[in-house]
């Protein structure tokens, strides 16, 4: 498992568009958006952690969209299976080196740009293990959804899974008000720490047996 | 002793019969060349040797527990966006590391090590990707269309690794349009035609 996770953390760090690239576009979304209203009009406060999250949803949407593309098309995937005989490890490795690198760093741009949305740097630590718990849960999603149709266009698969996102970020949003108002966020993080244990362990399978059909 | 069994096995794919009722044994230390002409199922049936792909009836038995496989399809498994060595690193972490460092300098592939593969040519490429059957020891080797884009001498090589192979107690199945050198059963595939 270990070889496993090294060799897909080696292979993601060597494709520096496929992480740095979703990293850029969120910073620039985040910096972008109040530069293009007249901030002076709106009271940025209330409504700029909703564009952290949509930027979240966004970008972690597009950097997992063809997460198993590559392995499928040159042969990889097959390799997987004969030395495993199932993609329960490989896809376990994966989805978390993408959380590693790429969901990780959205989770820190993401809480740090919440300081705009009234946050105080205190309470800035319990919103980066919020966003990682969010985006943890959201590339087990989008990776299922990629998987669904690797090689008929990932878009069509992750497209259809997007309304599972919705849950995930009310919960974020409740997440964020129990923070602002200092009360109940305990039982939202429990909530979240079971959901991302549970998904980030049960749909590695399911994904697995989904990519099994696409080698058939 | 037989290392791997198929019982009556067909596929048939779109309405396609590929192959009907085919049952052979392959032989620990022998090998099965399995012929026939462009999309009659030849790289189907290695894939459900492999069990990558399920047969519509009949069933493959691997009769040997913990059988160790390598096998080298259409697609070459290689990350373009690598050097060679670092594609090696990735196949082989340490075990058969120097094994196959060794198969690397001895398919000519040196000049090319700091390149990244996709600048290799589609031979080098082939080559690359023939190391991990070369340098990992296998019970079952099973090759699709080996010889493919090799010249000579690479040909040459891998013609005596496979007897040799053979000759140590591991088996072979591979299909190839090019005449491997080597001691093999045939197997011939017909082109079913639809009914």
């Amino acid at each position: 498992m270990i070889k496993i996770f090294q060799s897909e953390f080696f292979k993601l760090r060597k494709k520096l568009r496929t992480w740095l690239g979703p990293l850029l576009i969120m910073v620039l979304v985040l910096i972008a958006f109040p530069l293009s209203i007249d901030i002076s009009q709106y009271d940025l406060n209330r409504f700029y952690f909703s564009i952290i999250v949509v930027a979240l949803l966004m970008i972690s949407f597009l950097s997992t969209e063809g997460i198993f593309l590559e392995d499928y098309e040159d042969g990889s995937l097959e390799q997987v299976y004969l030395v495993e005989q199932d993609f329960y490890k490989f896809v376990l490795a994966k989805v978390l080196t993408f959380v590693l690198l790429i969901g990780v760093p959205m989770a820190g741009i993401g809480s740090v740009f919440s300081i705009l949305n009234g946050i105080s740097i205190n309470e800035v630590p319990k919103i980066f293990f919020m966003m990682f718990l969010s985006n943890l849960l959201l590339f087990n999603l989008f990776a299922f959804g990629s998987s669904l149709s690797i090689n008929k266009g990932a878009i069509l698969g992750v497209l259809a899974t997007l309304p599972l996102a919705l849950p995930i970020i009310i919960l974020l949003g409740r997440g964020v008000r129990t923070i602002q108002h200092g009360i109940g966020f305990e039982g939202v993080m429990a909530l979240m720490v079971g959901s991302g244990l549970l998904v980030a362990s049960i749909t590695p399978l399911i994904i697995s047996a989904t990519l099994k059909t696409h080698l058939e | 002793m037989s290392l791997i069994a198929a019982n009556r096995i067909s596929y048939t794919i779109n309405n396609k019969k590929l192959f009907h009722n085919l049952s052979f044994t392959i032989d620990a230390g022998s090998a099965l060349h399995i012929k026939g002409g462009n999309g009659s199922g030849k790289s189907t049936l290695l894939r459900i040797l492999l069990g990558i792909t399920t047969p519509s009836k009949g069933k493959i038995e691997l009769l040997k527990p913990n059988t160790k496989i390598t096998y080298l399809g259409h697609k070459n498994a290689i990350k373009n966006y690598l050097t060679p060595i670092e594609n090696l690193k990735l196949i082989f972490h340490q075990s058969n590391l120097e094994s196959a460092l060794d198969w690397f300098q001895r398919l000519g592939l040196s000049r090319v090590q700091d390149e990244i593969s996709a600048n290799l040519s589609f031979g080098q490429q082939k080559k690359l990707a023939l190391i991990r059957v070369l340098a990992a020891p296998a019970d079952l080797i099973v090759l699709d269309e080996p010889f493919v884009g090799l010249d000579d001498s690479s040909r040459n090589l891998l013609n005596k690794y496979l007897q040799e192979s053979i000759s140590t107690g591991s088996s072979l199945a591979l299909t190839s349009h090019i005449r491997p050198e080597i001691i093999s059963k045939e197997l011939m595939l017909e082109n079913f035609s639809n009914d």
